[in-house]
């Protein structure tokens, strides 16, 4: 079995993980076949699971760490992680 | 606490050395609310809805500005248990500044509606836009968390998940009680155009707006009717799941229950026909085995 993919990422946007960027990362997580989770502490979230995403809680400024596993798992890791640099495609953030 | 912005060449961005026309307010404390009943001649009672989740939304013309309480989705955080709250926002607009009010920090000027803003008047219209589009993405959230909750209620024998229904359901009723008035809020905008000095691409996006109103408010509808609708079957569901472990337990205890009956009766200290045969231990093995088949004999015949 392959090792899963890990990457860390600064959660930048402002309010932190709410509910929109909660949404835009299970849309983008269903265009993969890979298992996307995202690490929070001691909390693990399934990035298709909606439930989860919103129970993470992680405010602005947390370090989170991205991992994927399966067949697409690189391709997916970096589109994970390109949404959150460029803030979950929620613009002008002042 | 104020955050200072200011509209210059058609974009909303931190005060440079132009005096601030957008002043924000995010909870402001005792200092700044006589500064704006006493400075700014806003009145006390509006000051207040602004700050209040449960006030309705409305448009009020003072003196010297436009008032609007205009009502918004309240960031989710995980505290809230997946319950989804409204909350108000106070917007007070001058001839040559907007005054906003709210009672939490949010990111307010987010998405491309923001790029081009060519006046304030036109950023108050925007506002009220971009509360409509937030609205619409709670909804997508909350129908991705319903979606969630059903996929656990079927194999879940808990009310945690059913709880979480009801809070979305809640949330829901929230929503459309807040977008309702928000769409009064817009249609008074409209009706007063001539008042407020709109021009035709004011009016124009007022009519976006009531349009994109309404169908977050027909989309709020659905999933609220969805949601009550599937309610008692759902508890249903979750009851079953219960009475199907139920009944795998009972089956267990019957297939256990007959062979340690037979195997109680040969174990009573009396004498019994062949008592003391060699085979009989196997004889007695073979009675509660038989017990057992029994058992599922009747099962099947009754198709239990």
């Amino acid at each position: 079995m392959d090792k899963p993919m890990i990457r860390e990422v600064l959660l930048s946007h402002a309010p932190g993980l709410h509910a929109r960027p909660c949404l835009a990362i299970v849309k983008l997580a269903g265009q993969f076949q890979s298992r996307l989770q995202i690490h929070h502490g001691r909390k693990i979230a399934d990035a298709r699971n909606m439930m989860d995403l919103l129970s993470l809680g992680a405010p602005s400024g947390t370090r989170l760490q991205l991992s994927a596993e399966g067949p697409d798992a690189d391709k997916a890791l970096n589109a994970l992680a390109d949404l959150f640099a460029n803030n979950f495609g929620l613009d002008g953030d002042l | 606490m104020l955050r200072q912005l200011e509209l210059a060449q058609g974009k909303v961005a931190h005060n440079g050395s132009a005096p601030p026309n957008i002043l924000l307010y995010i909870n402001p404390d005792e200092g700044e609310r006589r500064y704006l009943c006493d400075t700014l001649k806003l009145d006390e009672h509006t000051l207040a809805s602004a700050l209040d989740p449960d006030e309705q939304a409305r448009l009020e013309f003072e003196p010297e500005h436009l008032a609007a309480i205009l009502k918004r989705p309240k960031n989710y955080s995980s505290e809230d248990e997946f319950v989804f709250r409204v909350s108000s926002m106070g917007m007070f607009l001058f001839s040559d500044k907007l005054v906003l009010v709210l009672s939490e920090d949010v990111s307010l000027f987010e998405g491309k509606q923001y790029t081009r803003v060519s006046s304030l008047l036109d950023l108050f219209l925007k506002i009220v836009y971009s509360s409509i589009y937030h609205f619409e993405g709670h909804l997508k959230v909350i129908n991705a968390v319903s979606e969630s909750l059903e996929d656990q209620i079927n194999t879940s024998m808990q009310n945690k998940y059913l709880l979480n229904l009801f809070s979305l359901e809640k949330s829901l009723v929230y929503y459309l009680n807040a977008i309702s008035s928000n769409s009064r809020l817009i249609e008074r905008l409209k009706n007063s155009a001539a008042k407020i000095g709109l021009t035709p691409e004011n009016l124009e996006l007022i009519d976006d707006l009531l349009i994109e109103n309404s169908q977050c408010y027909e989309q709020a509808s659905i999933y609220s009717n969805i949601l009550a609708s599937m309610m008692d079957a759902r508890v249903s569901i979750v009851s079953n799941n219960l009475n199907w472990l139920m009944k795998t337990l009972t089956i267990i205890t019957i297939a256990i229950m007959l062979p340690t009956l037979v195997v109680s009766i040969f174990s009573m200290n009396v004498n019994f026909p062949g008592k003391d045969h060699p085979a009989m231990f196997w004889v007695i093995l073979c009675l509660a085995l038989l017990s057992v088949a029994l058992v599922r004999l009747v099962w099947r015949w009754k198709k239990w």
